[in-house]
């Protein structure tokens, strides 16, 4: 049975959405990179008691880069959390599967190089690691998908709905811009914008630049399912809380059947800013001399 | 410091004479993409033959030669990387430089080709390369976003080689970390068809979706790498290879490239007391790039300085004259082929492997038919130049700044 898992931008937005899903996805300040919000680890300690006190799933992000001098602080983490329950860990750095296995902490690990699990000899050589399941890129086809969940016995994750981070850089690109251009603003969240498509950014000490369209599979979440996909993630980044709560809820009341009025409904909710990625849409990545794709 | 600990300098190759030019210009190693599972899907790339060629090429001149195998690998390529591994290890490659952790393996198990982890990994610290040494990669690429203090404490936790990049071209995001070619354009980054968005001009909004208008647009473009300046750091910290970005690189963006680097590593090298840091070798990178360059993470974090902003308009080289294709001793003429338009009187520059820096001005120019001509205007023409000193085959002619 699949699982819907969210990732919330605040304790009380957790709170909120408790009774209609089966779990979330947090990160940590400083070694969480993203997400909506990150949490202190005793803010965190708080929403995994209150997780498990629901019988929630509660997944930690450890999703960053890690520099060695982050090594410090990230060990201390994966201790404390290797004895709270957590349902899993998500990492990005290998340093994390290193510590795992050195310190012997035993936490369940989730792969997820973003845009790297792409096929499912590398989900398999993962899962021969001890890793608990994989996270799937969101730049593949839905072929590509169902044949991974063929030809792998790993648990796997996929984004479902929300905004898509597409860039991560260590580099502070807003606070560049507005310094070399002795520009002021206090936003919390910047724009860019090019061709009428408005991208999200976010740039604090990691910039990280998000999809112009809200991810929607509402109408493949039925295929997606049948064929056992195990977690479905639903990021709240940059969507109005109860819009964000109605659509939860329309995805559970979609029941696993395409239904145009649900998808309507959602469409109206997001004023039709949405696509399916890249489900449908193969990349090319060869151009060939007579302009033929690769 | 033992001549074995001498740095390896690695250049790029585009195609067969780049990979040439690059050796004979002093590149200790060449790395090269192959026709499949490279990140530069539009270079020329190497076929299976010209791989074979390149490597007795290379191996003739007692260097290295390593092979991209570095995309994020999609179920239908998966199948196809076995055979492809087993060609490169027949023909006899010195390394794959790879990213995806099951090639790793598959090449560890299946082959004797010793495996380099790729900068797509973005490895920034030594308890993932600890990992990394375990699975028998035998040298990590490290991510460009490391300080100088990161690669000390690496080499003093990790006994492992490393490879740092020192010149080229810079991702804005952490390498491995962007898919805005997938979203904007359809190109996959990650399996080599990035076209280069960090390049657009953005607008950049306010949370009211205002403009924030400077000068000039936004983009996520940084200026280029260059640690000229730290290659005696480099040597001290223990890097044991020095990468040179750009497969897609001119023949004579490479050959200068390697040039200076290839002298500023082997004057410190052999005489550290009398070294000193040669400005006019940093005012002929400045040259023959298109683009400013920076030392950008290895003093740590990066800021406004290291980003540019000047649209898409880069500066297109016309130094590059001409090339040496042959000198005869007897009638002091050097046969050329040209690049750029020149003319009697200019102030010209050759160099080369063997060819110290010399300047000239040209006197007497003739065309193929031995008829005195003035101007050299037309690409590829072949024309003579009388010149004193001598001149080796492939020596390159530049303009003298």
């Amino acid at each position: 049975m699949s699982k819907k898992i969210i990732i919330a931008k605040s304790t009380r937005q957790i709170n909120n959405l408790l009774n209609i899903c089966d779990g979330f996805i947090i990160g940590i300040k400083d070694l969480s990179v993203n997400l909506p919000c990150y949490f202190t680890m005793e803010e965190a300690k708080k929403i995994i008691t209150l997780c498990l006190e629901n019988e929630k799933e509660i997944f930690v992000s450890l999703n960053r880069n890690m520099h060695n001098d982050q090594l410090s602080e990230l060990t201390t983490i994966l201790k404390e959390l290797s004895n709270l329950q957590i349902t899993g860990l998500i990492f990005y750095d290998i340093a994390i599967i290193n510590l795992n296995q050195e310190l012997g902490l035993n936490l369940k690990l989730i792969w997820n190089q973003e845009h790297l699990a792409t096929n499912y000899c590398t989900i398999n050589y993962w899962h021969k690691k001890g890793v608990y399941a994989s996270y799937l890129s969101s730049e593949l086809t839905i072929d590509e998908i169902f044949f991974i969940r063929k030809k792998t016995s790993c648990l796997l994750m996929m984004n479902v709905f929300g905004f898509i981070p597409m860039f991560t850089s260590k580099r502070p690109l807003v606070k560049n811009y507005l310094d070399k251009f002795s520009l002021n603003d206090k936003s919390k969240i910047n724009y860019l914008e090019k061709e009428g498509n408005i991208y999200p950014i976010i740039s604090e000490d990691v910039t990280t630049v998000y999809s112009s369209k809200i991810l929607n599979l509402l109408m493949e979440f039925f295929n997606l399912s049948k064929v056992g996909i195990d977690y479905f993630v639903f990021n709240s980044f940059n969507i109005n809380e109860d819009v964000f709560k109605e659509i939860i809820e329309l995805f559970n009341e979609s029941n696993g059947l395409t239904d145009n009025c649900l998808f309507e409904r959602v469409n109206m909710l997001l004023n039709y800013n949405i696509d399916t990625g890249f489900l449908y849409k193969d990349t090319v990545y060869k151009v060939k001399k007579n302009g033929q794709k690769g | 410091m033992d001549k074995k600990d001498k740095p390896e300098l690695l250049a790029p190759a585009g195609d067969l004479e780049r990979l040439k030019i690059a050796l004979l210009y002093g590149a200790d190693a060449v790395y090269v993409g192959g026709d499949l599972f490279s990140l530069r899907a539009n270079a020329i790339n190497f076929s299976l033959e010209e791989l074979e060629e390149a490597v007795l090429f290379t191996h003739s001149l007692s260097k290295k030669l390593y092979v991209t195998v570095n995309i994020a690998l999609h179920n239908k390529e998966a199948d196809k990387i076995i055979n492809y591994l087993e060609a490169l290890d027949k023909i006899g490659v010195d390394a794959i430089i790879v990213s995806d952790p099951f090639i790793i393996d598959l090449a560890i198990k299946r082959t004797k080709i010793p495996v380099h982890l790729s900068t797509q990994q973005s490895t920034l610290n030594y308890e993932a390369i600890k990992f990394f040494k375990r699975e028998g990669v035998s040298r990590i690429v490290l991510a460009r976003e490391v300080s100088a203090s990161d690669i000390k404490l690496i080499k003093e936790k990790v006994d492992i080689e490393l490879e740092c990049f020192v010149h080229g071209a810079m991702c804005a995001s952490y390498s491995g970390r962007c898919v805005l070619s997938n979203f904007l354009t359809a190109r996959d980054s990650n399996r080599g068809g990035c076209s280069q968005i960090c390049r657009w001009d953005f607008k950049l909004l306010n949370e009211f979706q205002n403009q924030l208008q400077g000068e000039k647009d936004f983009t996520f473009c940084t200026k280029d790498l260059s640690l000229l300046k730290h290659i005696p750091d480099l040597i001290e910290l223990g890097v044991d290879s020095f990468k040179i970005e750009g497969r897609m690189r001119s023949t004579y963006y490479i050959a200068t490239v390697v040039n200076i680097y290839r002298r500023v590593i082997d004057e410190y090298f052999y005489d550290k007391k009398n070294y000193h840091y040669n400005v006019e070798y940093e005012k002929i990178l400045r040259n023959c790039a298109n683009r400013d360059s920076v030392p950008q993470f290895f003093d740590g974090d990066c800021g406004v300085d290291c980003q540019y902003y000047n649209g898409r308009v880069e500066v297109s080289n016309q130094d590059f004259l001409g090339i040496v294709l042959s000198y005869d001793e007897q009638t002091k003429l050097a046969v050329i082929e040209q690049r750029n338009y020149f003319k009697q009187g200019d102030i010209v520059e050759f160099f080369g492997p063997n060819t110290e820096p010399f300047s000239v001005k040209i006197s007497e120019i003739y065309d193929e038919f031995n008829n005195i001509i003035d101007i050299v205007r037309h690409p590829k023409q072949i024309v003579k130049l009388k010149l004193q000193i001598k001149v080796r085959r492939n020596d390159m002619m530049r303009i003298k700044k």
